[in-house]
């Protein structure tokens, strides 16, 4: 089967530390966290009260009334990131239209505020507001069907869910769409929405949010002895892939290749990280790329600063990379946006997209106590400056969901 | 037989009601405003806008009625005679 060559020509970001490319990257290359007090609701109850809010992100100057009251604030997230990356992309509306346009959205939690507001309607013994758009605005593929509506993109359109991996399992997905000529070009990416009330509380349940309440941005400490779980987050991230040849005919920005994408079940618990499973995915990100260990320049880590998948991820690159493991710069991302579930894939995608472009790495802030399972170079100094590094330099993301379900993708530069 | 006020109020109250439903001012809204043609309503609008007529007036209104509502006339009316079969 010919493999065509995948490009990433534009970017869309709403995210807790700004939205746009522009304002997400200038406070990740700063090491800026987005991290603060939730304010939305009454938190005395839960044990930990911040999160990854985007505060940034005004829905009334995306759309009017009638079109919020229809909306989630996942898919609003979804279609302002889609918006901004068809924008940056050089697309001009007319261009996304039709059946050569897919559409692979990854969330986790779907429109789950609007599943609460009617769960709460339904529970109030008709006190409650009903409403005739619960399930169209609800529903899981809500975001990327809207998507597909605003833009006319009328191919492919599948909305992948599995967890905190949806988002990069969505742009593996929508690269192979591509690759193999089953689309032209696709808007992929993730969004999620969940910090709500809830959700909040559940997450409380498992005891895996960070409780550092009274330092937000400090809160998140991934890779550092003193961690003490997630936080949970909001946000949509998406890029526009297209072939390498489409890109270049039309004149358009390049940002960066999709070298490789590897999919693995670690198949054992159905939240305890299996090293095994992501070093495989890893391994089939590379190979899919016909990359070899030694040519990974930056690794943007899952890092979600809970005790066991900080410790099995460090397992797993050390079980790919052998004695290299300890030269590659390793960095979270979410140390300073918290845990986008469903997002989280797609917005480190970019992440390391940037850190490819502008040859600036994103630290992992508020590392703070060295951890022996911990052991490699998480870029704890703050951003680093790599423009040492000749030539174009490639890159990993990895992304870990609850399920079992790890999602690697691998990308290179595009030298011009 | 409903008196004027009472038949003047269901009309006020509809009236807000698709305001609010279809998120446009009350200046524009006359009997022979049509929901679809010229508010841009669709199938979900209709629901949710039968959905509060039957909370608020506190009617049942039959599936086969709500395709029936063109126009603020048409709801008007479909009320009252729902109003006056409960």
């Amino acid at each position: 089967m010919t493999k065509r060559r995948v490009v990433v020509t534009g970017i869309g970001v709403v995210s807790p530390v700004g939205v746009g490319t522009e304002k997400f990257w200038s406070a990740l290359s700063a090491g800026r966290s987005g991290i603060s007090a939730i304010e939305d609701f009454d938190t005395s109850a839960l044990r930990t009260t911040i999160a990854g809010v985007c505060r940034d992100f005004h829905s009334e100057e995306f759309f009017d009334e009638r079109e919020l009251s229809r909306l989630d604030r996942v898919s609003q997230m979804a279609l302002a990131a889609t918006e901004m990356a068809v924008k940056d992309a050089a697309l001009k509306a007319g261009d996304v239209g039709g059946f050569d346009t897919g559409v692979i959205l990854g969330t986790g939690f779907g429109g789950q505020r609007s599943i609460e507001d009617f769960c709460g309607a339904f529970f109030s013994n008709g006190q409650g507001r009903r409403s005739a758009i619960a399930i169209p605005k609800s529903m899981y593929n809500a975001p990327s069907s809207n998507i597909a509506i605003r833009f006319k993109a009328r191919g492919p359109n599948i909305t992948v869910t599995t967890a905190c991996s949806s988002g990069a399992n969505a742009i593996g997905q929508a690269f192979y769409l591509v690759r193999y000529g089953h689309a032209e070009r696709v808007i992929a990416g993730g969004a999620d929405s969940p910090i709500t009330p809830v959700v909040m509380d559940a997450w409380k349940e498992m005891r895996v949010l960070s409780t550092k309440n009274e330092q937000p941005a400090r809160a998140c400490k991934p890779f550092s002895a003193n961690r003490d779980g997630f936080v949970l987050a909001e946000g949509a991230g998406i890029v526009i892939l297209e072939t390498l040849e489409s890109a270049v005919a039309r004149g358009a920005p390049i940002y960066a290749e999709i070298m490789g994408y590897g999919s693995t079940a670690d198949a054992a618990h159905i939240t305890f990280p299996d090293p095994e499973g992501e070093a495989t995915a890893m391994m089939r990100a590379l190979s899919d790329g016909s990359l070899q260990p030694s040519e990974i320049d930056y690794i943007n880590a899952h890092g979600t600063a809970t005790k066991l998948n900080d410790a099995s991820e460090t397992e797993a690159i050390k079980r790919v990379f052998g004695s290299r493991a300890y030269e590659i710069p390793v960095s979270s991302s979410k140390s300073m946006l918290g845990h986008s579930m469903g997002a989280s894939g797609a917005i480190e995608l970019i992440a390391a997209t940037m850190a490819i472009k502008t040859k600036v790495l994103p630290p992992t802030i508020n590392y703070e106590e060295p951890d022996p399972q911990c052991d490699l170079d998480y870029v704890t100094e703050g951003p680093r400056d790599v423009s040492r590094l000749t030539g174009v330099m490639t890159a990993m993301s990895n992304s870990f969901g609850f399920g079992g379900n790890n999602a690697v993708l691998t990308l290179r530069g595009i030298s011009v | 037989m409903m008196t004027s006020e009472a038949v003047q109020s269901i009309e006020v109250t509809v009236r807000s009601i698709i305001c609010s439903e279809l998120r446009v001012e009350p200046g524009i809204l006359t009997n022979t405003t049509h929901l679809m043609k010229d508010l841009g309503a669709d199938s979900l609008d209709a629901l949710n806008i039968a959905l509060r007529l039957e909370e608020t007036f506190e009617i049942k209104i039959p599936d086969e009625a709500i395709p029936n509502f063109l126009t603020i006339e048409d709801i008007i009316t479909g009320v009252r005679n729902h109003m006056s079969h409960t």
